[in-house]
C-alpha cells in the first residue's frame, strides 16, 4: 500500500508514541497492519515513533545464546537467529538493508568471540539488545519501501541510563532505569530529520557508553521515555487484548474493559495482576500529563483502555479486583520489643541478606507480619529456611503459605467501604492472615489461602456488581465484558427473556391492569428448561424439587415432561399426589422433620430420606424392611449466599462424614437397606464441575457400601441474574456427567433441581405508587414489597426491575425501588437505572417463578399476591 | 441373570475358562451354578504371540485368570475352589493359597471374616521346566502417578535403559505422569466382568484386593506378549511391613508390594514362563524417605504427579485436582519430602499447608503411630514419619505450624529421641532381586 502523499507538518508538530510487541512485528500480515496504523496517525498530522520489541521468540533464542558455553553452540545458535530475520524479509521481499546487515554481523561477532573482552554481564546485555535492533531496522526498511519514508532512531542514543544507589553491576545492565523528562531539543531535532521512526525499546545507553536493557516490561517502558522525553500526545500500546479488564478474564470471563484509569489506579492495577501493562511503565508519563492509550491490534475498532490524569467526577466505584498467588507470609511475633529502636530495622536486614523482598507489611502491638512475592530464590532455595534460623534467634517466626492476595482496586477506596459488607461476609468464610490498606487509598488487600482463589474471585468479582461497588452501569468507564468481545459472544442463554416480546409485553400490561400485585407463570418457559434438564443424558431420574413453587398448573407441566418430584414436608406430599399420576415416582427429603412425618410419608410411596443418625437412634423400628436414602454432608458448602449453603459443619444439613459407618449400623440394626447416596451443596451454583465432584464423592463413599443403587447429587443449577452474567453451560454439564457416570456406571443418577426450572418463567407484576427525593436518593415504591418477594432482603438477591410501561425509554433516573412494608429492609432493587416512572406504571421485577410466592407472608395484614398461568 | 444368588451364600468358586485372541483376554468365573463372570483385559496393538513363546505365554495368560479372580472370589469366599482346567502343580497353588490368604487380609479382617483353613486351590499336577526366551533387553515399568514409579523411571533413563511406562486401566493422571516421563507408553485395559456390580448390589462382600498382584501379572503376559526381559515395580522396603496384627494375623494391606510376593512371583515366573523374565522392584532397598529425598530433585514432575487415591477429580493444574489434602497418602508424601524440599515449594506442590491444619491431627497421629494403628494404605513406616516429623520439629520455618508445635509439645516428649535421625532411614538395606544389568540404576536412588 502506498499512502496519499501528505501535507509536510509543521516543526511542533504532535508526537504520537506506538509500541509493538513480539507477536506484532513476527509476521508480514501484522507488519502491513502496523503500517496502516502508523500512516493513519502521521495522516492525522502527528509524527510518529514507533517503539519495537525483538521477533517473538528471539529474545529467548538469544538468551539461550548467551548461556552456552561453547564457541561453536553459540555460533550455531547465532545463524538460526539470522535466519529468522531472513525469511521475514524474503516474505516482505525486500533486500537486506544495510542497517540490518550491520547488525546481523555484530551478532555473528558478539557470538564468536564471547564475553571476554566485553565482560559476562555488558556481552550479555549487548547480545540481547541486538533482538530489537535487527527488528528496527526491519520495519524502517519495510515501512520505508512500503511507501511511508521511516528513520531508524538508535534508542541508545535517545534513552541515557541513571545509576542508581543499591544498584549492582548485574542490575545496572540488564535492568536499568532512565530519567525521561521533557526534552525539547530532542524533538527539534528529530522532527527536522523527518516524520516517521522507529526505534528499539528494551535498551537504553549508560554513562560509560556500554548498552543496557530495562528489565521486564521493557518495551513498554522504553516507549513511555519517549512519549515523556517528547511530551507526546499520547503514547499507545499496541498489544493482543483491548485493555486493562476489572478481573483477570482468564479467571472471570465476566469482567468489563475498564475504558478509563487515572495513572495510579493503572498503576495498581498493573501491579497487583493485570498482564497486560508494566506497572513501571506508567511513572514516566505521571509528571508531564502524557495520557497512555492500550489497543488491541486485531480490532483497533475497539476503544481500548486511556490512562490519563483526567480524573472527572464519578460516584467512587471500585475498578477491579485482582489476584497473586504463590505468595508466602513471615509472622514474627515478639511481646514489646517492636518499639525498641533499631529492632524492625535489624528484623528487615535478614530479608535483605537473603535476597528476599518484601510487599506487603502488617503489624500489631506484638507480631509484624510481611509477605514475600513467589521468586525463584524463595522456591528453590534454602533462603526461607535460612531466614527463619535467623529470625528465630529474636522473635517466634512462622512460615505461612501457599497464600494469594486479592486486592481491590479503585480511587476513595474507604468511601466504599460500606457498600462492601456482602464481600467482607465472604471473606468471613476464609481464613483472612492480614488485611492491608495503603495511605494513597487506592486499594483494600486482603491474604488468603491460596487454594480458595480460583472459585472465589468470580464470585467477588459478582459480588461486587451486585453490591454496587463496582458500578458497572457507568458505561462511561465501563465497557463491554471480556466474554462478549472474545469469548463465544454473549452467552448463549442470554437470549431475552420472555416477557421481553412485544405481544406477551402487551399481555402482561393486561394482565396487571386487572390487578396488581401478581405472579405471572409462563408455562412454555417451564417446558423449555425442563427439557434442557432432559438433554442431560448422564442422568437417569430427575426430580423437580417443588419447594421453588407449587403452582398445580407447573406440577401438572412437570409430570407430563416425565419428572418425579421431591418434597420436604407432609404438605408437599399432598399437594403434590393430589396433582400427579398414581406412578410418578416421589422422593421426601426433609430436615429435622418430626416423627410423625415419616411416619405419614412411610404411608405414602415416597423414597425417604435420612440425614441424621436420630431417626435410626430413636424410631430405627419405622424403617424396618425398607429402603432408605441418606444424605451427607461432604463437608462444604456452595452457593450464592450464605443463606442457601448446605453443606459444612456450618449448616445444619445432611450427615457428617465421621458419622457415617455408625449409620451404617444402625441401619443394619433395623433393617433398612441404604439405596442411594445424596448430597447437595447448595444453590445458584454455576460451575458445571461441581456436579462431577459431587457424583464422584458421593461414588467412592457407596463403593465401600454394596447395597447403594442410585446417587442424588441434587439441584442448585444456577440461574444468572445480571444482564451478561453467564449462564450454567448445559453442554459442559452433560460432559462432566457423561465422565463421571463412566468412571462409576454402577450407580444411578438422580438430580432434583427446583429454581431452575421455574425461576425465568415468573415474572411480580407490580404497580408505581409514589415517588420520594431523599438527598442523593431517589425511591420508587411499589404497591408490593417483601411481603410477596423476600429473596431481596434475605438473599441480597438481585432481580431485575424493569418499567414495562415505558419499556422503550431511554433509562435517566437512578431508583431504590422500594416497597410498602414497614422495614427498612423492604427494597427490591438499588441504583436501577430506569426511564422517570409515573404513578400507575406497571414494574415487571423478573425471574420470580421460584421462591417468590412460595416464600410470600401476610406480614402488615398486606394481602397476598395473585397468581396466574398463561402459555 | 437368570437366577438370583446370594453371594455370601455361595459353596463353591468355579475357575471356569481362559483365552487370548486378538490382543484380548477373557477370564471366566462363576459361582456355584451362576451365570459366567467373564472379565476381559484388553492388550493394545498386540503382535501375533511368537511361535516360540505360546508356551510360556499360556503359562502366563493361566496365571493371570487365577489371580485376577481373586476380585470375584471375594464378593462370596466359598469354601471351595474349583479349577477346571485340572489341579495345580504344588508352587503355583503354593503362591495362590499365599496371596489369597495374604493379600485379601485386610478385606478379611474390615468384614470379620477368617480365611485362615479356608483358601486352598486343587494340587497335585506336574510343574513345566522351562528355559531362556531371549527377551530384548528392555524394561517394562508401570507407572501410578505417584512419585515411586517416576523415582524408578528417572533411575533406568540415568543409565540409559530401554523402558516403556506401562499402566493398567483409565486414568488421566498417570497418562499424564506417563507422557512426562518422554518414554515411549503402553495402556493396557481391564474391564471387570459387569455382573460384579450386580453381585455387589446383591449383598456381595467387598473390600481391598491385592491389585498390585493383579497388575503384576497382567504385565508378565505383556513380557512376552511385546517382548521385554523385566518388569521393574517401584514397590519401597515398608510395603513388607504389617499394618496391625488381628487375631494372630499379620495385615498388611499392601501385601502384594511386599518382598514376600515379589520372591513368589519372581521365581514362579522363572520357572513357569522363562528363565529370563525378571519381575522385581528397583526401590525394594531403600526407604519412603529415601525415595522422597531422590523424587525431591525431580522439579519437573511436581506438577502433575500425585499419590493421593481419593483426588475426586484426578488431574489438573490446580493443586487441588490431584491433591485431596485428606487422606492418608496426601498426608504421608507431604511429610516425607517435607525435610527435602524448600517450604514454599513443597507447600505450592499441595496448595496448602497440610502441616498448619489442625483439624488433621488425627490423620497425622495415625501416621506417627499416636493413639491408633498405621492407616490401610501403602505409606511409610510410623518411625519413618516421625523422623519426618522430628526432622521438621527442629526448623524455624516448620516448628510453628500447628500440627508441628502439637507434635513438639505433645507427642515428642514421649519419644525415645535416640530414635528419631533422620539419616538412617537414607541408607539402602541389601534386601533387593534386580538382575545384574540394571544394579547401576538402583545405585543411582540412594
Amino acid at each position: 500500500m502506498n499512502p496519499p502523499s501528505l501535507a509536510p507538518l509543521s516543526e511542533d508538530a504532535p508526537w504520537i508514541v506506538m509500541k509493538f510487541g513480539g507477536t506484532s512485528v513476527a509476521t508480514l500480515p501484522r507488519w502491513q497492519n502496523i503500517l496502516e496504523l502508523v500512516a493513519s496517525r502521521r495522516a492525522e498530522g502527528a509524527r510518529v515513533v514507533v517503539v519495537v520489541s525483538a521477533l517473538s521468540g528471539i529474545t529467548d533464542a538469544l538468551k539461550q545464546l548467551c548461556r552456552h558455553g561453547d564457541r561453536g553452540l553459540r555460533v550455531e545458535s547465532a545463524k538460526l537467529i539470522v535466519q529468522r530475520h531472513y525469511e521475514l524479509l524474503e516474505h516482505m521481499q525486500l533486500s537486506l538493508p544495510d542497517t540490518l546487515s550491520d547488525r546481523l554481523g555484530d551478532l555473528a561477532r558478539l557470538a564468536d568471540e564471547g564475553a571476554t573482552t566485553l565482560g559476562e554481564l555488558a556481552w550479555q546485555a549487548q547480545v540481547q539488545a541486538h533482538g530489537e535492533l535487527m527488528s528496527s531496522a526491519l520495519g524502517a526498511a519495510f515501512l520505508s519501501h512500503s511507501g511511508l519514508p521511516t528513520h531508524w532512531l538508535d534508542a541508545r542514543e535517545c534513552l541515557a541510563a541513571v545509576a542508581l544507589p543499591n544498584q549492582n553491576e548485574r542490575t545496572r545492565l540488564l535492568s536499568a532505569m532512565v530519567e525521561a523528562r521533557p526534552d525539547p531539543a530532542l524533538g527539534a531535532r528529530l522532527a527536522a530529520l523527518g516524520d516517521v521512526f522507529i526505534t528499539q525499546g528494551f535498551i537504553a545507553r549508560e554513562s560509560r557508553g556500554r548498552t543496557v536493557l530495562l528489565g521486564r516490561g521493557g518495551s513498554d517502558t522504553s516507549a513511555a521515555y519517549f512519549g515523556a522525553l517528547l511530551k507526546a500526545q499520547r503514547v499507545e500500546i499496541w498489544t493482543d487484548v483491548a485493555g486493562m479488564f476489572t478481573a483477570n478474564p482468564h479467571q472471570v470471563p465476566g469482567a468489563r474493559l475498564l475504558q478509563r484509569l487515572d495513572y495510579e489506579e493503572a498503576q495498581e492495577i498493573a501491579s497487583t495482576g493485570a498482564k497486560v501493562l508494566h506497572p513501571r511503565c506508567l511513572s514516566p508519563l505521571r509528571e508531564p500529563r502524557v495520557p497512555l492509550l492500550i489497543k488491541d491490534t486485531n480490532r483497533p475498532e475497539l476503544d481500548g483502555t486511556v490512562i490519563g490524569p483526567e480524573i472527572r467526577a464519578h460516584a467512587p466505584s471500585v475498578k477491579a479486583i485482582s489476584a497473586r498467588k504463590g505468595i508466602t507470609l513471615v509472622s514474627m511475633e515478639s511481646v514489646g520489643m517492636w518499639q525498641q529502636v533499631g529492632f524492625l530495622a535489624d528484623v528487615f536486614t535478614h530479608f535483605k541478606q537473603h535476597g528476599l523482598s518484601v510487599d506487603l507489611i502488617g503489624s500489631a502491638e506484638t507480631n509484624v507480619t510481611v509477605s514475600l512475592d513467589p521468586t525463584e530464590n524463595l522456591l528453590d532455595s534454602d533462603a526461607i529456611a535460612a531466614l527463619a534460623t535467623d529470625l528465630a534467634k529474636v522473635c517466634r517466626v512462622k512460615v505461612i503459605a501457599p497464600c494469594a492476595a486479592i486486592t481491590l482496586v479503585g480511587r476513595g477506596m474507604r468511601s466504599l467501604l460500606h457498600t462492601l459488607s456482602g464481600v467482607l461476609a465472604e471473606f468471613g468464610q476464609l481464613r483472612v492472615h492480614m488485611i492491608s490498606q495503603s495511605s494513597n487509598n487506592l486499594n483494600l488487600t486482603f491474604v488468603v489461602d491460596e487454594e480458595v482463589v480460583d472459585a472465589l474471585l468470580p464470585h467477588l468479582h459478582d459480588l461486587l456488581i451486585a453490591a454496587g461497588a463496582l458500578r458497572t452501569d457507568d458505561s462511561a468507564l465501563f465497557g463491554p465484558s471480556w466474554q462478549t468481545l472474545y469469548g463465544t459472544g454473549e452467552a448463549p442463554g442470554a437470549v431475552a427473556a420472555w416477557w421481553r416480546e412485544v405481544e406477551e409485553r402487551q399481555r402482561l400490561l393486561e394482565l396487571a391492569a386487572e390487578t396488581t400485585p401478581r405472579y405471572v407463570y409462563h408455562l412454555p418457559t417451564v417446558r423449555q428448561q425442563a427439557r434442557a434438564l432432559k438433554s442431560l443424558a448422564a442422568v437417569d431420574r430427575l426430580h423437580y424439587a417443588v419447594k421453588a413453587n407449587t403452582h398445580p398448573a407447573i406440577l401438572r407441566v412437570l409430570a407430563a415432561e416425565g419428572f418425579a418430584f421431591e418434597c420436604v414436608s407432609p404438605g408437599e406430599l399432598e399437594a403434590v399426589s393430589a396433582i400427579v399420576p398414581e406412578a410418578t415416582p416421589l422422593l421426601f427429603t426433609p430436615n429435622f422433620a418430626p416423627r410423625e412425618d415419616y411416619v405419614y410419608a412411610l404411608g405414602t410411596r415416597a423414597t425417604i430420606t435420612l440425614d441424621a443418625l436420630h431417626p435410626l437412634q430413636h424410631w430405627g423400628e419405622l424403617f424396618r424392611g425398607r429402603d432408605i436414602v441418606l444424605r451427607m454432608d461432604l463437608g462444604r458448602g456452595l452457593g450464592h449466599h450464605e443463606k442457601v449453603r448446605t453443606g459444612g459443619s456450618g449448616s445444619k444439613f445432611g450427615l457428617p462424614l465421621d458419622q457415617l459407618a455408625a449409620f451404617l449400623q444402625l441401619a443394619d440394626a433395623h433393617g433398612a437397606t441404604v439405596r442411594g447416596l445424596h448430597a447437595h451443596l447448595g444453590s445458584g451454583v454455576l460451575d458445571a464441575s461441581h456436579w462431577g465432584e459431587v457424583y464422584v464423592q458421593l461414588a467412592s463413599l457407596a463403593e465401600r457400601i454394596g447395597s447403594v443403587a442410585f446417587l442424588n447429587i441434587g439441584g442448585g443449577l444456577g440461574v444468572p441474574s445480571h444482564p451478561g452474567e453467564a449462564p450454567l453451560d448445559m453442554v459442559e454439564l452433560d460432559r462432566v456427567l457423561r465422565e463421571v457416570k463412566a468412571a462409576y456406571p454402577q450407580y444411578q443418577l438422580w438430580m432434583e433441581p427446583g429454581r431452575y426450572l421455574v425461576a425465568d418463567a415468573g415474572v411480580l407484576l407490580a404497580c408505581a405508587t409514589q415517588q420520594k427525593d431523599k438527598g442523593a436518593f431517589r425511591y420508587l415504591g411499589v404497591d408490593t414489597g417483601m411481603n410477596s418477594l423476600i429473596r431481596p432482603a434475605l438473599y441480597d438477591a438481585w432481580h431485575e426491575i424493569v418499567n414495562l410501561s415505558r419499556l422503550d425509554e431511554p433509562s435517566t433516573a437512578l431508583y431504590q425501588v422500594v416497597g410498602p412494608i414497614c422495614e427498612s429492609g423492604d427494597v427490591l432493587g438499588t441504583d436501577r437505572r430506569l426511564p422517570e416512572a409515573q404513578e400507575g406504571d406497571v414494574m415487571l421485577i423478573a425471574q420470580t417463578g421460584a421462591y417468590g410466592k412460595v416464600m410470600s407472608s401476610h406480614y402488615n395484614l398486606r394481602d397476598e399476591a395473585d397468581e396466574i398461568v398463561i402459555e | 441373570m437368570t437366577t438370583i444368588i446370594q453371594p455370601r451364600l455361595t459353596q463353591l468358586f468355579r475357575f471356569v475358562r481362559c483365552s487370548y485372541a486378538d490382543g484380548v483376554a477373557e477370564l471366566a468365573y462363576a459361582f456355584d451354578d451362576g451365570e459366567e463372570l467373564v472379565e476381559r483385559v484388553r492388550f493394545p496393538n498386540a503382535p501375533a504371540v511368537p511361535a516360540g513363546h505360546v508356551a510360556a505365554f499360556d503359562a502366563a495368560l493361566k496365571l493371570l485368570h487365577l489371580i485376577a479372580g481373586v476380585s470375584y472370589y471375594k464378593a462370596g469366599v466359598p469354601p471351595k475352589i474349583e479349577v477346571a482346567s485340572g489341579p495345580l502343580d504344588d508352587a503355583t497353588a503354593e503362591l495362590l493359597d499365599q496371596l489369597y490368604l495374604h493379600g485379601l487380609a485386610e478385606f478379611a479382617y474390615r468384614n470379620g471374616l477368617d480365611l485362615r483353613g479356608r483358601i486352598a486351590f486343587p494340587r497335585g499336577g506336574v510343574a513345566p521346566t522351562v528355559g531362556t526366551l531371549n527377551l530384548p533387553k528392555r524394561t517394562l515399568v508401570p507407572i501410578g502417578g505417584g512419585k515411586d514409579s517416576l523415582v524408578a523411571v528417572e533411575a533406568i533413563k540415568a543409565i540409559g535403559g530401554e523402558a516403556t511406562a506401562v499402566w493398567v486401566g483409565n486414568s488421566a493422571l498417570i497418562a499424564a505422569c506417563a507422557e512426562r516421563t518422554g518414554l515411549p507408553t503402553l495402556n493396557i485395559q481391564r474391564e471387570l466382568a459387569p455382573a460384579l456390580f450386580e453381585l455387589n448390589r446383591l449383598g456381595a462382600w467387598n473390600g481391598h484386593i491385592p491389585v498390585t498382584a493383579v497388575n503384576s501379572v497382567i504385565l508378565a503376559v505383556a513380557a512376552v506378549l511385546y517382548g521385554y526381559d523385566s518388569i521393574a515395580f517401584a514397590n519401597e522396603r515398608s510395603a513388607s511391613a504389617a499394618t496391625l496384627e488381628y487375631d494372630g494375623q499379620q495385615v498388611n494391606h499392601q501385601w502384594s508390594k511386599g518382598y514376600a510376593f515379589e520372591q513368589l512371583l519372581g521365581n514362579w515366573l522363572a520357572t513357569h514362563v522363562a528363565s529370563d523374565l525378571d519381575y522385581f522392584s528397583l526401590l525394594r532397598p531403600y526407604s519412603e524417605l529415601a525415595i522422597t529425598r531422590a523424587f525431591s530433585k525431580l522439579t519437573p514432575y511436581f506438577d502433575v504427579f500425585s499419590s493421593c487415591n481419593r483426588n475426586f477429580k484426578l488431574l489438573g493444574p490446580k493443586p487441588a485436582d490431584r491433591w485431596c489434602g485428606q487422606c492418608p497418602k496426601c498426608h504421608f508424601v507431604f511429610l516425607a519430602l517435607a525435610p527435602f524440599l524448600p517450604k514454599p515449594r513443597l507447600l505450592s506442590i499441595f496448595g496448602r499447608n497440610l502441616l498448619d491444619d489442625e483439624t488433621q491431627a488425627a490423620g497425622f497421629d495415625a501416621l506417627l503411630e499416636y493413639q491408633d494403628h498405621k492407616p490401610f494404605e501403602c505409606v511409610g513406616e510410623g518411625a519413618e514419619a516421625r523422623a519426618a516429623m522430628h526432622a521438621l520439629s527442629q526448623r524455624p520455618e516448620w516448628q510453628e505450624d500447628a500440627l508441628v508445635a502439637r507434635f513438639r509439645s505433645e507427642i515428642l516428649p514421649q519419644l525415645d529421641a535416640s530414635l528419631l535421625a533422620l539419616e538412617p532411614w537414607l541408607e539402602p538395606s541389601s534386601e533387593q532381586r534386580v538382575p545384574a544389568r540394571l544394579q547401576p540404576a538402583l545405585k543411582t536412588i540412594g
